[in-house]
């Protein structure tokens, strides 16, 4: 049974000894890679069942055409487009909660920086796959590339989003390299996988300090690369004459809705992660407090946009531009925008606001309120203009059909796979970053603290 | 400046940004620069445009001829459905198309007339400046020309365009062509298409097919650059309307009441 | 050398090769390799706008070059090897000849598997006649 035992000389309590010290006082955070329990066997088969569908929608629509989606002449753009704007918006969590407050050395992102750059990465991935979905002509994409016309807002997002999604997929891998690094040193049968992606990382002060500059750089880098991002999507609408599109404010709206959104979505799935993997002590109260704090300041900044918008367009009342007005507040699109306003504000504000109510319960709530109240805002954004464009209206109505619906659940469902997948590859907390802050960080901030205190034993006298 | 690796690169960005001057400026310049071509010159000599006489369309209730014999020759699907729709010259309600005609004490005999609707043929088109892959673009005879090949589908032209002049397909069009003209290709689903103002028949010398069905003449096409030109004597006019002149597209299509 | 599980290795990487180089040696077994497509040539004219061997590797390009030319363009006139001018057209200068596309065009492409997208949109001469009938 134990030949190997008998022929070399492996010596077993050397390797669980130096396993044990690589893994520390951290056994959870590894323990998502090596145990798989029949919940996540459930998990990966539904979203697996999810995402065959999704692809017959598509395949259903790549075979006959767009018209089996309820677009029309008169209203030509729709869910798609509107996948496209929510995904991009989301992208936006992990650079807030990475990148910045890295930059504003916020010692509590430690354990969270990681699982929300992977939102990033994953997610932007998503939202150019949505305008490829929304092509007539996909098999064309690449002439975007090829004949490229630099007037024309789409060519900036391509440039915009490719560059986002190469930093952002930069700044995750350096992050990652030092848990590699220590998966490679617990051995196992992987451990040639992690050995190639590790790069020789041995853990010296010298490397550690050429990484923090590294991470350092990107994450500058990063933010105004974010900034960017949605400021260029929403210049597809804003460049355009049409009513309640051509705007100003949307450069800075969209934006602003974009770190709504997508911090929102980063509560969402901390909350999933912390419960299925166990991670409550790393991932503590005190986390969704500070963010749920952020993101109540967001749900007012969003409100303070949407408000200037629309308080513009009553006040200047142009016919054309009121007809679209009206149909959102009290038309045929009224539902929809109350729907959305109380999910982005109505319900949002309170639980945040209120320190009794804002738990992790209250919090994962109002976040998910959140996250549907945008998608439904981009949705009210895109088609009502669409309906009264300047010219004769034809009375056409928007109802999505199934092959839109299936898309998007078949995105949203790749998107988890692909990241519950990951989990099974990756530590989803940086374990080097916790330890850094366990080690570390009190030291350094309370130096840092110090240093902004008055000078004691005056010489001024 | 030492020429060593920082002096290289500062000579470099200062080339890249020099380079970039030209196309920066075409970026936002106003009136787009024509797609540059062999033909160039003798296509400038020319420059298109069409007059209609609004009143001449309601003579015979429920013509079609114009829109018939476009429709006819470019093989344009009839779909069926208004969802689908595919129309390259239409009828409009005329307080739909001139709403800013439309006072509380409105000539009753204008009410619900048709009016014939385009591509207006823009020289400032909005569609032009967003088409990601130039699939269309506009000639320097005036015309704004699509590119079927090159189309992939985006819409962003139709977002673009504010007279909503252009048409999707959604499916394939050939089944629904009642009777396939062999000198005009179809179209593939996923392209946009619209008026083309007849290009291949001004390329025989002939005039757009829908001016010669027209049995009122209320259609009037010509060359606005030709002193002697219809269309000329149709400016002569005092009062000109066209749709939506404030938001600067120049459109090239004139409508005489 | 000893090779483990020697007596099922070899004879499965036999049988593995045989299935893998099946197009091969049935090809050259039943003469199907021996196929030459056979297009066929208009009886009346004797040469192409171009020589045979030039089209033959580059008609693909010099369609795609008329395309760009006549749609982007505005110029209709190709001008020969041989100095004659054509319309560039491929229905009125190339499907003037070669009328029939099953007979022509297809033979070769058809064996060579290439497919075009030429046929989505623009109309081949024969394809009314067979519409109509």
């Amino acid at each position: 049974m134990t030949p190997i035992l008998q022929h070399s000389s492996f010596d077993w309590a050397l390797m669980i000894d130096k396993r044990q010290k690589i893994i520390g006082e951290d056994r959870v955070l590894f323990e998502h890679i090596w145990k798989t329990g029949k919940g996540f066997y459930i998990t990966i088969s539904i979203l697996g069942a999810l995402v065959l569908w999704g692809l017959y929608a598509y395949v259903t629509q790549y075979r006959t055409g767009l018209g089996v989606t309820g677009l029309s002449r008169q209203i030509f753009w729709g869910v798609y487009i509107t996948d496209f704007v929510f995904f991009i918006g989301i992208s936006h969590a992990g650079t807030f909660i990475s990148a910045v407050l890295r930059v504003l050395k916020a010692e509590w992102r430690r354990p969270i920086s990681r699982l929300s750059e992977l939102t990033t990465v994953f997610i932007l991935m998503f939202g150019v796959g949505s305008v490829l979905i929304d092509l007539g002509r996909p098999d064309r994409m690449l002439y975007a590339i090829r004949y490229a016309h630099f007037t024309s807002p789409l060519l900036w997002d391509v440039c915009s989003i490719t560059t986002y999604l190469t930093v952002s997929s930069i700044s995750l891998y350096l992050a990652l390299i030092p848990d590699i690094a220590m998966l490679r040193d617990l051995g196992g049968k992987r451990e040639w996988f992690y050995r190639i992606l590790s790069l020789g990382w041995r853990g010296t002060e010298e490397e550690h300090r050429r990484l923090d500059k590294a991470i350092g750089f990107v994450s500058v880098l990063v933010i105004p690369v974010m900034i960017t991002v949605h400021t260029v999507v929403s210049f597809v609408f804003a460049m355009t004459i049409q009513p309640l599109w051509h705007s100003a404010v949307f450069g800075p709206y969209f934006v602003v809705g974009a770190i709504f959104s997508g911090v929102a979505s980063v509560i969402v799935v901390m909350a999933i992660l912390r419960k299925a993997y166990h991670l409550e002590s790393y991932i503590k109260p005190i986390h969704f407090n500070n963010i749920g704090v952020f993101l109540m300041a967001m749900t007012l900044l969003w409100f303070y946009f949407t408000f200037a918008e629309y308080i513009t367009v009553v006040y200047g009342n142009e016919p054309v531009h009121m007809a679209v007005f009206w149909s959102k507040i009290s038309g045929k699109f009224a539902p929809l925008f109350w729907l959305h306003f109380t999910l982005c504000f109505v319900i949002p504000l309170p639980i945040l606001a209120i320190r009794k109510y804002r738990t992790i319960r209250g919090t994962v709530i109002a976040s998910i309120s959140i996250v549907l109240g945008m998608w439904l805002e981009r949705f009210v954004i895109i088609v009502p203009t669409l309906t009264r464009q300047r010219m004769p209206v034809e009375g056409a109505f928007y109802v999505p059909s199934w092959v839109e619906w299936s898309i998007l659940a078949g995105c949203i469902s790749l998107f988890m796979l692909l990241y519950a997948l990951f989990t099974k590859v990756f530590p989803i907390v940086p374990v080097w970053e916790v330890r850094e802050g366990r080690e570390k960080a009190s030291a350094s901030v309370a130096a840092r603290i110090e240093s902004y205190m008055p000078e004691t034993g005056s010489s001024r006298d | 400046m030492d020429f060593d690796r920082r002096g290289l690169l500062k000579v470099a960005g200062l080339t890249l940004l020099g380079l970039s001057v030209k196309p920066g400026w075409q970026v936002f310049s106003n009136e787009e620069p024509a797609e540059p071509s062999p033909d160039a010159e003798t296509l400038a000599r020319k420059r298109w445009g069409m007059g209609i006489y609004v009143r001449k369309c309601w003579k015979e209730e429920g013509c079609r001829d114009c829109i018939d014999a476009c429709h006819r020759i470019h093989n344009v699907p009839d779909m069926g459905t208004l969802k689908e729709e595919i129309k390259w010259i239409w009828k409009a309600p005329y307080e739909k198309v001139f709403p800013e005609h439309e006072f509380e004490v409105t000539q009753e005999d204008y009410q619900q007339k048709p009016v014939m609707l385009l591509c207006n043929q823009c020289d400032n088109p909005p569609c032009v400046k967003f088409c990601p892959t130039r699939a269309t673009w506009r000639r320097e005879d005036g015309i704004v020309m699509m590119d079927f090949h090159r189309c992939i589908g985006c819409r962003y032209c139709m977002a673009g365009c504010p007279y909503g002049s252009r048409s999707f397909n959604w499916r394939d069009p050939r089944p629904f062509i009642k009777k396939v003209a062999l000198d005009f290709p179809t179209r593939t689903r996923g392209v946009v298409e619209k008026c083309n103002f007849c290009v291949e028949r001004l390329a025989q010398g002939l005039i757009p097919a829908c001016v010669e069905a027209c049995k009122e003449k209320a259609l009037v096409f010509g060359d606005l650059k030709d002193p002697k030109s219809e269309i000329r004597e149709v400016l002569k006019f005092k009062t000109l309307y066209q749709r939506m002149p404030e938001l600067g597209t120049k459109p090239k299509i004139y409508y005489i009441l | 050398m000893i090779m483990y599980d020697g007596r099922k290795i070899i004879p499965g990487l036999i049988l593995f090769l045989g299935l893998v180089t099946y197009p091969v040696w049935y090809n050259l077994a039943s003469g199907k390799s021996n196929y030459v497509p056979k297009p066929k040539v208009p009886a009346d004219k004797k040469e192409c706008i171009e020589p045979k061997e030039v089209i033959r590797i580059n008609h693909k390009t010099l369609l795609e070059d008329w395309r760009n030319s006549v749609v982007r363009n505005a110029g209709k006139t190709y001008v020969a090897q041989n100095k004659k001018k054509y319309t560039m057209s491929l229905n009125r200068t190339c499907m003037n000849c070669h009328k029939d596309k099953a007979e022509f065009c297809d033979q070769c492409h058809n064996y060579a598997g290439v497919t075009n997208k030429c046929w989505d949109c623009h109309i081949y001469p024969k394809q009314l006649e067979e519409k109509q009938s």
